[in-house]
């Protein structure tokens, strides 16, 4: 979050520009030793590419969590369930209405945005473990809407399939590096958006509710507004990431929505140091490219269950434990 | 009509059991004011233990049960010690966010050693009065007690029942009657005070885990009775106990029992005769209910907020 311009924020900036640049040209790179027999275990470009694009999905979901967890301090447990609506949203105008991208993204933010208040609004009074409770149990309805309500999505299980890409002149959006330009500018949007508001009286009302809520209250802040305004940026930063997410997934399902994914986004805020922006996406890059990294290495050879959920469960004891402020020096 | 009697005491059952874990929720959030997210996960790994305890060491179901008592009041107090202990002056938000990591840890733990294929307790281990079953061409029916209209209630699930409210009402003299029922008393209404009092705190804690754990192991090993052992058992199941708990009230045993066996009257009927897949969203709505229109739930003390 440096404005400096200096060779290394420079050199960084134009990497990530042209990184499917870079991707193609290590493929190219890969194929061309192949030719002389030398084999580099390196996995395809477009591979990576789709793990990056995922992880600036994670990478938006984190930003948007750390609004109401890191800045006003309350611990959502069902921050899925806007990626979910998002989603659905989405992927059911896309998919069964014919509605076009451009379209459905800013309904699927909006409706985001709707629910997050239609949320927030009962919860105002209620702090720590109860908010918790409410926001857990709110994601788990809505994933028990999509599963059951067939006449809704069309399909059990909420199976929605072939959500099309989108179009712009004529062109189609469906290639990796396509997406990985879209959610670039999604997330720059959404990182500039959250930075002006941190750095805003908005911002400054929220580190005070953290802080104390009825000394906030106290100094004249209208608190529930405030935390009503919190609750509704963060879930629209939700709804945009599941209405990207449903175009770039093109099938989604309810088990992609699932509870232990709140936790896994939670998980990303903690890693990073709840309370910041760049923590919070230095999390998502971790974790959200761990998972695929891990992948071959781990979980094949343990047939039986998913040990990635075993590594975050420990990542989240330890940090509380001995580094409650996360990988960010700046103490909790 | 009998499908309703059936269902009702299908519904006491299940309550009966919600009521078991739910106490060891309200405890320890009395004592501590913490959501102990890893509460669902020491139920399943009471029915997991208990059934390793049975199929890989030949012990018959009567020890099983209490040994599985025991190690999982071993793991309450282990949990408290290691995660709990040292956060207790931290804030709250780290706390609950150690249980939940807790709670991932040991669910993928249980996915690790035992698999997360379905299991059940082989037939043959368990005691004979268990095994109820209706005879079609005599119409004999054997260890079960016939109800009006055609159903039946096994013995299995009147032994549910009945060691259900002997468990409640022993935990309910050990908490008004004996030394460490008052000094957990103490700690609940004020932690600071007791210790000075001269009670050892850190002990009352480790002993309030303990005993919810062990009740939390009898009702793990209750629902393997009837239902299969999964490794996310304890996360539902878990969730709605902690509705039933927020329901009667947190921090109230009495209303903890009582708010178990609503819950899971309401479950078994709304599944019923609403729908099969809002099972789960039943409890969910009744808890998210409470919280918002009474949040000091039923037989809970009044106050403003809950912080």
């Amino acid at each position: 979050m440096k404005d400096k311009l200096t060779l290394k924020n420079i050199i960084f900036g134009l990497l990530i520009c042209f990184l499917p640049l870079l991707m193609f040209g290590i493929d190219d790179f890969v194929a061309f030793l192949s030719q002389y027999g030398i084999y580099l275990g390196w996995p395809g470009g477009e591979y990576m590419l789709r793990i990056i694009v995922r992880a600036g999905v994670y990478m938006m979901l984190a930003v948007g969590l750390n609004i109401v967890c890191g800045f006003t301090g309350l611990l959502d447990l069902g921050y899925v369930c806007f990626y979910l609506i998002g989603g659905y949203t989405a992927g059911i105008l896309m998919a069964r209405l014919g509605v076009s991208y451009w379209f459905a993204l800013p309904i699927a933010v909006l409706h985001g945005t709707l629910w997050g208040l239609l949320r927030g609004a009962p919860t105002l009074r209620l702090t720590g473990d109860y908010f918790a409770i409410v926001t857990f149990g709110f994601a788990e309805l809505f994933f028990r809407i999509v599963r059951n309500e067939q006449w809704l999505v069309g399909a059990p299980n909420g199976q929605l399939r072939g959500i099309p890409s989108p179009t712009l002149f004529g062109i189609t959006f469906n290639q990796n590096w396509h997406n990985y330009y879209h959610i670039l500018i999604l997330l720059i949007l959404v990182v500039f958006i959250t930075y002006r508001l941190q750095h805003s009286r908005v911002g400054r009302a929220w580190v005070a509710i953290r802080e104390d809520e009825q000394a906030a209250e106290s100094m004249g802040i209208n608190v529930s507004r405030y935390k009503s305004l919190a609750f509704a940026v963060s879930a629209a930063i939700g709804g945009l990431s599941g209405a990207f997410i449903a175009q770039f997934q093109v099938n989604i399902s309810a088990p992609f929505f699932e509870f232990w994914e709140s936790i896994l986004i939670l998980c990303m805020v903690v890693l990073g140091g709840m309370g910041s922006i760049r923590g919070a996406m230095i999390g998502a890059a971790i974790l959200g490219s761990l998972g695929e990294i891990l992948r071959p290495g781990l979980i094949i050879p343990y047939q039986f269950g998913n040990p990635r959920y075993l590594i975050f469960g420990i990542i989240l004891i330890l940090l509380m434990r001995f580094r409650p402020g996360g990988l960010s020096l700046k103490k909790a | 009509m009998a499908q309703l009697l059936e269902q009702f005491i299908n519904g006491l059952v299940l309550g009966g059991i919600y009521a078991l874990i739910a106490v060891g929720y309200t405890m320890v959030y009395g004592i501590i004011q913490l959501i102990n997210f890893a509460h669902g996960e020491i139920f399943m790994f009471g029915a997991y233990l208990a059934l390793m305890l049975i199929t890989v060491f030949n012990i018959p179901f009567w020890i099983a049960l209490p040994a599985s008592m025991l190690l999982c009041a071993m793991l309450g107090m282990l949990i408290d010690l290691v995660a709990y202990r040292p956060l207790r002056d931290a804030p709250r938000l780290s706390a609950l966010i150690t249980a939940i990591g807790i709670s991932l840890v040991l669910q993928n733990l249980a996915r690790m050693i035992w698999s997360a294929r379905p299991q059940q307790f082989p037939t043959e281990t368990l005691p004979g009065f268990f095994v109820s079953e209706v005879n079609i061409q005599t119409g004999e029916i054997l260890n079960a007690i016939p109800l009006p209209g055609g159903g039946i209630l096994p013995y299995r699930d009147v032994f549910i029942l009945l060691l259900a409210i002997v468990l409640m009402i022993a935990l309910n003299r050990l908490i008004h009657l004996t030394k460490i029922g008052k000094a957990m008393r103490a700690c609940a209404q004020n932690r600071v005070a007791s210790n000075l009092m001269g009670i050892r705190t850190n002990q009352v804690i480790a002993i309030t885990f303990a005993i919810g754990s062990a009740l939390g192991a009898v009702a793990g090993i209750m629902v393997g009775l009837s239902e299969n052992i999964t490794p996310t058992m304890g996360y539902y199941k878990g969730v709605a106990a902690f509705a039933a708990a927020v329901l009667g009230g947190i921090g109230n045993i009495t209303g903890a029992m009582l708010g178990g066996i609503i819950i899971g009257l309401a479950e078994v009927l709304g599944a019923g005769y609403i729908s099969g897949g809002y099972r789960l969203a039943i409890a969910y709505i009744i808890m998210i209910a409470v919280i918002v229109i009474r949040p000091s739930g039923l037989l809970g003390k009044s106050t403003a907020t809950r912080a």
